[in-house]
């Protein structure tokens, strides 16, 4: 059973196609839903919590049906927010009690899972004091726990990092980091920083205005290319000048040359590394970098052609 | 989650629990909405201050009718009990101070703090929401609309000779008494939260809360005064005039004070006023919640 699977799935506002028909299925995992901001991730956790009705197509979250089964749905997962959502005058108890309860524990239960989940996120002798006088870091801990009380097979963080600075983030993402591994929660998270998905996520799901761009494990996102990066001290156009003189196809940009490794029959890739070396010691150039290239997360947003290719 | 008896990481296992036990769903998720905001209505679990109003009120509410039966009982029939359709109206004051003070804690600040999409991320729907709140709010009314006029009750068969006959005489108050004290609750608890929905710190609801009744009390007592046909619209200003009337209509039995006494308006239209009432404070919850983004 997928954890989540969607067929085709679209929403429509007036003027806006905020989803427009994404198919994907998801096994658990720490699943990062990248996108820049506006791109539908927030669209899609809706319609998965079975909060928006899709315009076309179907979900379905722990083979329950969105549009049919969301109270269902909802008793099984967690939803953390993007924005600010807890009220001043109580405190980290007696509020992620309270949602615990409301998720559909027995007040026994929700008390008990209360202690146990705060001190899991970090909050120690402050949970008894009103949310209120809470910093930030503490407020997301506040969030997150409220989202962990009731035990949820899967776990939705809308940006989790908000307003986080750099330590915050840090320990932010290694407690989404136990929750996946440790916990063996299934976790979504949906952010706009690649870099930090990166260092949390083992599946990736990327968006654009509302179209999936790509879901695959993270690690094919930043395999090699099959580009070799030559990077020079000085302009690096003779370089590429020669080297396509040889039948390799390069192509210089400023003090960088990219060297495709896989140019034919005639040339292997051990061939085109020696190449490359015989030119610059021919040419007497200063070697800053030799690489071979991967991609970077960002190339999905920036529409390089060869990263579609799933 | 050690299992090992022996083993002393039993105490010291920081590992994460996983929970097996029942989960109760959008009846458990009700219940618990219900019984949080009747708490908070109370002040229950909050600090001394927050208890003064409901409780003040409360008592207040209680205490003509408690002190009239200890005398009764204690002394003999010196004094005439009220009368069960008066007794609301007596401490009708009461009132919109117990709701402006307490309705505000149900509703202000889940909408203010943005609370609701946790709630709505949980197994129940805005309805549901809206009405455990309902709920919470006209139940802790109650102790004002009913609660007193059931006291009114025991002490008028506790206080009789013949136990028995008294409680055949005043057994067939039981509907009217229940039903007046439901109405009641549950169309000022209506009008409330649908007041208090609308404004954006818990100290405008209040305001707000009171300024209709205290207005609507007073432009009311105006109308009455000045007379010339006037009188016939002053019961609808004030929620609470036109609930009496409503009263009256359903159970029947005037009360002296009220402007529905001389009003010479046909009791179904204070039904119909109610109707009206109750409408507009229940579409004017669902309009807001439904604005109300996830």
């Amino acid at each position: 059973m997928p954890l989540i699977s969607t067929r085709a799935l679209t929403k429509r506002y007036p003027g806006v196609t905020a989803l427009d028909a994404l198919s994907v299925e998801l096994e658990p995992g720490i699943i990062g839903l990248v996108g820049a901001n506006g791109a539908g991730k927030s669209t899609l956790i809706k319609i998965l919590l079975g909060l928006l009705p899709p315009t076309d197509g179907q979900a379905t979250v722990l083979d329950l049906d969105s549009q049919t089964q969301g109270p269902a749905i909802r008793q099984l997962v967690g939803y953390m927010p993007e924005h600010e959502s807890l009220p001043p005058d109580v405190s980290a108890t007696e509020f992620v009690a309270h949602m615990g309860r409301v998720s559909g524990l027995p007040a026994g239960a929700a008390r008990e899972r209360t202690a146990d989940v705060l001190r899991h996120v970090g909050l120690y002798e402050e949970r008894y004091r009103p949310i209120g006088g809470y910093s930030t870091g503490m407020k997301q801990r506040v969030k997150l726990a409220q989202a962990l009380v009731h035990d949820p097979r899967l776990l939705f963080l809308d940006e989790p990092t908000n307003g986080l600075d750099p330590a915050g983030r840090d320990e932010m993402l290694a407690l989404i980091e136990r929750i996946g591994r440790e916990f063996g929660i299934a976790v979504i998270v949906a952010s706009h920083l690649l870099g930090e998905i990166e260092r949390v996520a083992t599946w990736l799901v990327a968006i654009d205005a509302g179209r999936l761009l790509r879901t695959a494990p993270l690690a094919t996102f930043t395999e090699r290319t099959g580009q070799l990066l030559v990077e020079l001290e000085e302009p690096a156009d003779e370089l590429a000048r020669r080297l396509a003189a040889r039948g390799i196809e390069a192509t210089a940009d400023g003090r960088v040359v990219i060297v495709d490794l896989a140019t034919g029959e005639t040339v292997t890739e051990t061939g085109v590394y020696d190449a490359v070396l015989a030119e610059v010691v021919a040419l007497d150039l200063a070697l800053v970098r030799l690489e071979a290239r991967r991609h970077q997360l960002e190339d999905l947003f920036r529409g390089e052609a060869d990263v579609h290719v799933a | 989650m050690s299992t090992s008896p022996d083993s002393a990481s039993t105490i010291y296992d920081l590992g994460y629990r996983r929970y097996e036990g029942p989960r109760l769903g959008r009846r458990g998720a009700i219940g618990a909405i219900v019984g949080a905001g009747l708490r908070a209505t109370l002040g229950l679990g909050r600090g001394g201050r927050s208890k003064i109003i409901p409780w003040g009120t409360l008592v207040l509410g209680l205490l003509p009718a408690g002190v009239a039966v200890a005398i009764r009982v204690l002394v003999g029939d010196i004094v005439e009990l009220y009368s069960y359709e008066n007794y609301v109206w007596g401490i009708g004051a009461l009132l919109p101070i117990f709701i402006a003070a307490q309705a505000p804690e149900l509703v202000v600040n889940d909408l203010r703090h943005r609370v609701l999409p946790l709630y709505f991320s949980r197994p129940i729907g805005r309805a549901d929401y809206v009405a455990a709140k309902l709920a919470a709010l006209s139940l802790a009314v109650l102790g004002l609309t009913l609660l007193p006029v059931l006291v009114l009750f025991a002490g008028r068969v506790l206080a009789a000779e013949d136990l028995l006959g008294a409680l055949g005489d005043e057994i067939g108050a039981l509907p009217a008494i229940f039903g007046s004290g439901l109405i009641h609750a549950f169309v000022l608890a209506s009008l409330g939260l649908a007041i208090c929905s609308l404004a954006g710190r818990r100290a405008y609801a209040a305001g707000a809360v009171l300024a209709v009744f205290l207005i609507g009390g007073v432009i009311s007592g105006t109308l009455q005064e000045v007379g010339g046909g006037l009188e016939s619209i002053a019961p609808f200003t004030n929620p609470l005039a036109i609930l009496d009337g409503t009263r009256q209509w359903l159970f029947g039995g005037g009360v002296a004070e009220s402007p529905v006494t001389g009003a010479g308006v046909a009791l179904p239209i204070y039904g119909l006023a109610t109707a009206v009432l109750l409408g507009a404070s229940l579409a004017t919850l669902a309009v807001r919640y439904r604005g109300v983004s996830t």
